[in-house]
């Protein structure tokens, strides 16, 4: 057990050095604009006292490493400071956003992890048959898809043209549960979409890779039945590739959503940029972290080690 | 009941039990639940759904054809050895290539085939379809069908450039290291996930407002986000090989990291390779579609396909069509080179058995 | 236990197709074989002979890209199995016909304990309880004398060495006491010293259950301990079929006669030149990987125009020692003299001359030869680069070499690797070190994945450079009979140090060292009665005599 802690306390240090690294990208890059950040926000034709009261706001007048610690202490503490544009506090925006976004995306890992693991598995129990085929191409047609265009597509036909479901996802916490899930159930659709077929993907192919293992085909000489030779010799070894995807397409799921939000309004608010920035990046190391994990731990020869 | 239904279930049920007796297992198959899904369609909605359903079979009937000739065509005219390579590729990687070179052809020659300029006005706003227009004209009334054509060029070009600059980068980078190893090959490794940890859109955001909105800019931080992708493979491919006899006796024998790399490493990991520029290519092309989608990519006029998405968007709540028609565009390009990367990847894993 | 000898498997005009280049190869031509209850039938035969597909054949199993055709029969116990329903076949394998592959290592799956993959078909097949069967695998442990027979099933296979695993895998095939045991060369990725515990030990348990088995070797020496009855394959077809005595003292056929004949290369040794410093000296090296030390104080000569071979099973440091003097691994102390000049450690600092002087071939001529570059391009590169030759010069020097190691070289120019069988990989290899006119060639395992009779062609090469060109060789190997046939010197290794050293004919005759003497003795000779004689020569704390003790209470 002594090795698996040693290697994840390696890991979760590393994450910690990388999310420094990148606050350090994102802080300076500012810093690189021509001019500087008031120029950047009130364009050419601001006044001179319009450009000073900004700065003086900004604290531009003292230097930069002292205003990158002094941002990153209050970040830690959850203060990203004031939205340029609406002068209110970033964090209160985007708490409310990033909340929204997790319900929205746990809606749709709940669906997709289970369906597509469970679908990845069928496909590789009957592989090459008709089903694979058909899975095959539908699937690769919905990876490469913009999410846009599937979003459209959906929002046209289920809301649109039949009225099944409603199609603006706006909610709100007066609302039930099964309401906001009913409310939500068109982006949460097309998320599933997109990442389903993902992860489905990835479970067929590490299965498959596993296939021609010699200890599957001493498992089929054993006489063990072609369901269970996938469910039990190769699956328990197919899970490192399969975790990592899920948790890839789980970052793409929290990161996606309010980006798409928050871009739009914000083209030049640079405290909201950074902050959505630094969060993301934080999540995408987390859920990385927890892939590494998962994958250590279900790697029987790390788990027993000699 | 009309003699539309009743001619469609007559004709699916049918054509199921001829597949049936005829024991053509396959065709049965894929008949068979098209007769379930249309049950399915045709209770929950109507005679329109099973419209929807016809059309949807008439298509996918028509591009396999389309496919078919298409690869027939290629096997024709291609030299002797890629004419067999072609005899082994299915129907998914022919249709991907036949969209891929009609692509192309608009993309050249798009001053000749649309009919009217890229800019230019020639009706009113959200015109419908009419003689002059193919398909309606947009949010200022300019020709729909022209703005398409140019699309092309201008969306598929710079995600073209961009992730050919990104190749340059990641590949060089990603033999070098595999080749050399120790400190130099970790350190880029360290670089390389910190900036993959920083989501692509958001970086390229933060990129894009500070260095501004031009096409060269635009290529440069497309190129740097995606270089580590390219990296990350290529590393991983150079590793497989610099593992190998061959190299170990190249470095015994005094040969540069260069040499190496020129002619030992690339030319066994040129598969792999290949087929990753495809994907990376749907990537970059679906960022670039997701920026102009969001204002910050390619900049008005200049026709592109993601922004037309935004800016017909409004069209979608009365029902239109014409806002998915760019966003098809975008989205038939992908799943084509999609295609043809599968069957690589197919081809290139196939033969290492 | 009763002794019946009726018929169990017969197999008639079996033929097997595989599918490659988008048709269908015959690959078994029409294979006939009979098989009575408690018989073990040895199939011998080279790579590409079939063994391995006959085998799974026997199972009703073909791996994937196969088929049986029309008109084979396979007859198990009255049953036809190519005409057996999948799923009936399936409840056959396992319980009544069982599978023991070549790398025990690779075919426990890494995820499950040895012991539940040892109940997983008696389970499966309702013939035991979890529990009970269990406990028949902890006494099946103890019958092939694994150490902690209670424990050791409650570990992963990552946690059991190899001979180990392989006989916890016999145990597992007799799992729900089969009628028949395919074993598909058990041994041949274990070193020798351990193979004759797995032999003996596999041995035991099939007399012990009076089991029928199917033993696949390409060794003859050990299919001669192990079967009543050899049949000899050749490319798909069946050579001749003999019970064993009769095989090895009288084979039939020129085929057969050419594999017995294989072990008859053998040079005179040369004595070391009485004057003059040795080419090669490795003086006290020591080396580790990373903090693991692996070489302690090696030390050995090589002289012009010699063969010294470095002999030892695997970890023994071999390899290791080939890599401290190419420069791949700069030893931690000592140093690697070349004609009384040091080399420098690092192979990156030594001098263009330095590094032709010392040439490398390998034991995997796939691997050693890049797929992607002509034959022409490999030989000619080293020729270009050393010796700055192009033009109708390197044309004219690659045509000469091709010509030295006896391939037409108006055929192999252009051609790439993979076109060529494992044999003329191997030549390829052997002129690309030639090219840089060399003085010194290692030899790492050169011939070890090659058949025999391909084998023994490479030695004659090599034997016949070493003449015309007064090369010197370092020959690493594991084989002893290349060590006979070719070595002047010899330097036995085991775990990272040198046990002894010396001219080969003081080497191959006694007083040994303990370990030189385990190691000799280990190797199988052609006799069918050496093991048994081995193995009471060993004495009574042999593990042999416990189990054979236990067989006589039985």
């Amino acid at each position: 057990m002594g090795d698996i802690l040693s290697i994840i306390a390696k890991r979760l240090g590393l994450g910690l050095i990388t999310l420094l690294v990148i606050s350090i990208i994102i802080f300076f890059a500012v810093e690189l604009l021509p001019g500087d950040i008031a120029q950047a926000v009130l364009g050419q034709g601001a006044t001179e006292d319009n450009l000073a009261a900004l700065r003086a706001e900004l604290g531009l007048d003292r230097a930069a490493p002292v205003r990158y610690f002094e941002w990153l202490g209050n970040a830690v503490t959850g203060d990203f400071g004031n939205s340029l544009v609406s002068k209110t506090s970033v964090t209160e925006a985007i708490s409310a956003r990033f909340g929204n976004t997790l319900f929205l995306a746990t809606y749709a890992a709940v669906i997709a992890v289970p369906v597509a693991i469970l679908l990845g598995v069928l496909v590789a129990l009957f592989r090459n048959s008709v089903f694979d085929r058909v899975a095959n191409v539908v699937t690769l047609t919905s990876i490469s898809s913009p999410e846009f265009f599937l979003g459209y597509i959906l929002i046209l036909f289920l809301a649109v043209k039949t009225g099944m479901f409603p199609a603006i996802a706006k909610i709100d916490d007066d609302m039930t549960l099964f309401d906001k899930l009913n409310r939500t159930f068109l982006p949460a659709l097309t998320m599933v979409l997109v990442v389903v077929a993902h992860m489905m993907r990835m479970t067929r192919a590490s299965i498959i890779n596993l296939l021609s293992s010699p200890y599957v085909e001493m498992a089929r000489l054993k006489g063990v039945p072609a369901w269970k030779v996938i469910v039990k010799h190769t699956l328990p070894n197919a899970w490192a590739p399969v975790i990592n995807v899920v948790a890839l397409n789980l970052a793409y799921l929290i990161t996606g959503v309010v980006l798409v939000e928050v871009v739009a309004v914000t083209k030049r608010d640079f405290p909201v940029v950074q902050a959505c920035c630094l969060i993301f990046a934080a999540t995408f190391i987390l859920l990385n972290l927890a892939a590494d994990v998962g994958s250590i731990l279900t790697n029987p020869r790390l788990r027993h080690p000699k | 009941m009309n003699y539309f239904i009743i001619g469609f279930y007559a004709l699916v049920i049918g054509a199921s039990t001829l597949a049936a007796y005829y024991q053509k297992r396959t065709a049965f198959i894929l008949l068979f639940s098209l007769t379930l899904v249309s049950f399915v369609m045709g209770i929950v909605g109507g005679e329109a759904m099973l419209w929807g359903v016809t059309l949807l079979a008439g298509l996918i009937a028509f591009s396999a054809g389309v496919s078919y000739s298409f690869r027939e065509f290629l096997i024709i005219i291609l030299p002797r050895d890629a004419s067999k390579e072609m005899r082994t590729a299915p129907l998914t990687a022919g249709f991907g290539l036949f969209v891929i070179f009609t692509y192309t052809i608009a993309g050249v020659f798009a001053p000749i085939i649309a009919p009217y300029g890229e800019a230019e006005v020639i009706s009113s706003a959200f015109a419908p379809a009419d003689e002059n227009m193919l398909l309606g004209a947009d949010q200022l009334g300019r020709d729909m069908f022209s703005r398409i054509i140019y699309g092309a060029r201008n969306t598929v070009g710079l995600a073209l450039l961009a992730t050919i600059l990104a190749f340059l980068m990641g590949a060089t980078a990603g033999l070098y290291a595999a080749t050399k190893g120790g400190k130099l090959d970790q350190l880029l490794g360290r670089i390389v996930d910190v900036i993959m940890s920083i989501p692509s859109l958001i970086f390229s955001l933060l990129l894009l407002s500070i260095f501004g909105t031009n096409t060269v800019t635009l290529i440069i931080v497309i190129a740097i986000i995606y270089a580590p992708r390219v990296f990350r493979l290529a590393r991983s491919v150079g590793g497989n090989v610099v593992v190998m006899d061959y190299i170990e006796a190249a470095k015994l024998r005094g040969e540069g990291t260069w040499y190496l790399i020129r002619k030992e490493i690339l030319p066994n990991s040129t598969a792999p390779l290949v087929a990753e520029f495809g994907l990376e290519f749907c990537f970059v092309f679906l960022l670039v579609a997701g920026l102009s989608f969001l204002g910050l990519g390619i900049q008005p006029p200049t026709a592109d396909w993601g922004s037309m998405v935004r800016e017909n968007a409004t069209l979608i709540s009365f029902g239109e069509m014409t806002p998915l028609i760019p966003a098809a565009a975008i989205a038939l390009l992908t799943v084509a080179v999609n295609f043809v990367v599968d069957w690589m990847l197919y081809r290139s894993s196939g033969l290492k058995e | 236990m009763s002794q019946d000898k009726s018929v169990l498997l017969k197999i008639k005009n079996l033929r097997i197709e595989g599918y490659s280049d988008e048709k269908w190869i015959e690959i078994v031509h029409g294979v006939d074989l009979t098989l009575h209850r408690g018989e073990v039938m040895g199939l011998i035969g080279e790579s590409g002979a079939g063994k391995s597909t006959i085998g799974l054949a026997a199972m009703g199993f073909t791996r994937d890209g196969c088929r049986i055709s029309e008109g084979s029969s396979i007859e198990f116990d009255g049953m036809e199995l190519t005409t057996t329903p999948a799923s009936d076949l399936q409840s056959l394998r396992g319980a009544r016909i069982a599978y023991v592959a070549q790398s025990a290592a690779a075919s426990f799956n890494p995820a499950h304990k040895l012991i539940d993959q040892h109940t997983e078909a008696p389970v499966q097949y309702r013939i035991k309880k979890r529990l009970e069967s269990q406990e028949d695998a902890m006494e099946l442990y103890e019958r092939l004398r694994l150490p902690n027979p209670r424990e050791i099933g409650f570990r992963y296979p990552h946690q059991v060495s190899g001979g180990q695993l392989q006989r916890a895998m016999t145990a597992m095939a007799m799992a729900c006491r089969p009628d028949l045991i395919i074993f598909d060369e058990p041994t041949t990725a274990l070193d020798v010293t351990t193979q004759i515990e797995v032999l003996s030990a596999i041995r035991d348990i099939v007399d012990q259950f009076n089991t029928a088995a199917i033993y696949i070797t390409h060794d003859l020496a050990v299919v001669a301990q192990m079967a009543d009855v050899i049949k000899v394959l050749l490319k798909g077809d069946e050579v001749e079929e003999a019970d064993t005595r009769t095989m090895l003292e009288n084979p039939k056929d020129d085929y057969t006669k050419s594999l017995w004949a294989v072990r008859d290369f053998k040079r005179d040794q040369k004595p070391r030149p009485t004057e003059g410093l040795p080419l090669i000296s490795v003086k006290n090296v020591d080396a580790s990987y990373g903090d693991t030390p692996v070489l302690h104080d090696v030390s050995f000569d090589i002289f012009e125009g010699m063969t010294v071979a470095v002999v030892g099973e695997s970890g023994s440091g071999k390899s290791t020692t080939a890599r401290c003097i190419t420069g791949l691994l700069p030893p931690t102390s000592g140093e690697v003299l070349f004609k009384g000049q040091p080399l420098p450690p690092d192979y990156r600092n030594r001098t263009k001359d330095q590094l032709r002087q010392a040439q490398m071939i390998y034991q995997m001529a796939d691997t050693a030869l890049n797929p992607k570059v002509k034959i022409c391009d490999i030989i000619g590169r080293p020729a270009q680069f050393y010796s700055g030759l192009h033009g109708p010069e390197l044309k004219s020097r690659v045509d000469e070499l091709l010509d030295l190691i006896e391939l037409d070289p108006s055929q192999y120019y252009n051609r790439y690797p993979p076109e060529l069988s494992g044999g003329q990989k191997q030549r390829i290899g052997i002129a690309r070190s030639l090219a840089a006119d060399p003085t010194f060639i290692i030899c790492d395992e050169v011939t070890s994945a090659l058949d025999q009779l391909v084998a023994e062609g490479i030695l004659r090469l090599l034997d016949k450079l070493q003449n015309e060109l007064n090369l010197s060789y370092m020959f690493i190997t594991h084989d002893l009979a290349t060590v006979r046939s070719i070595a002047d010197e010899v330097v036995v290794m085991q775990y990272g140090k040198v046990v002894e050293q010396g001219p080969k004919d003081e080497m191959f005759k006694p007083p040994h060292h303990e370990y030189t003497d385990l190691l000799l003795s280990s190797v199988p000779e052609m006799d069918p009665d050496w093991l048994t004689t081995l193995l009471e020569e060993r004495g009574v704390d042999d593990i042999g005599e416990a189990a054979r003790a236990s067989k006589q209470e039985d």
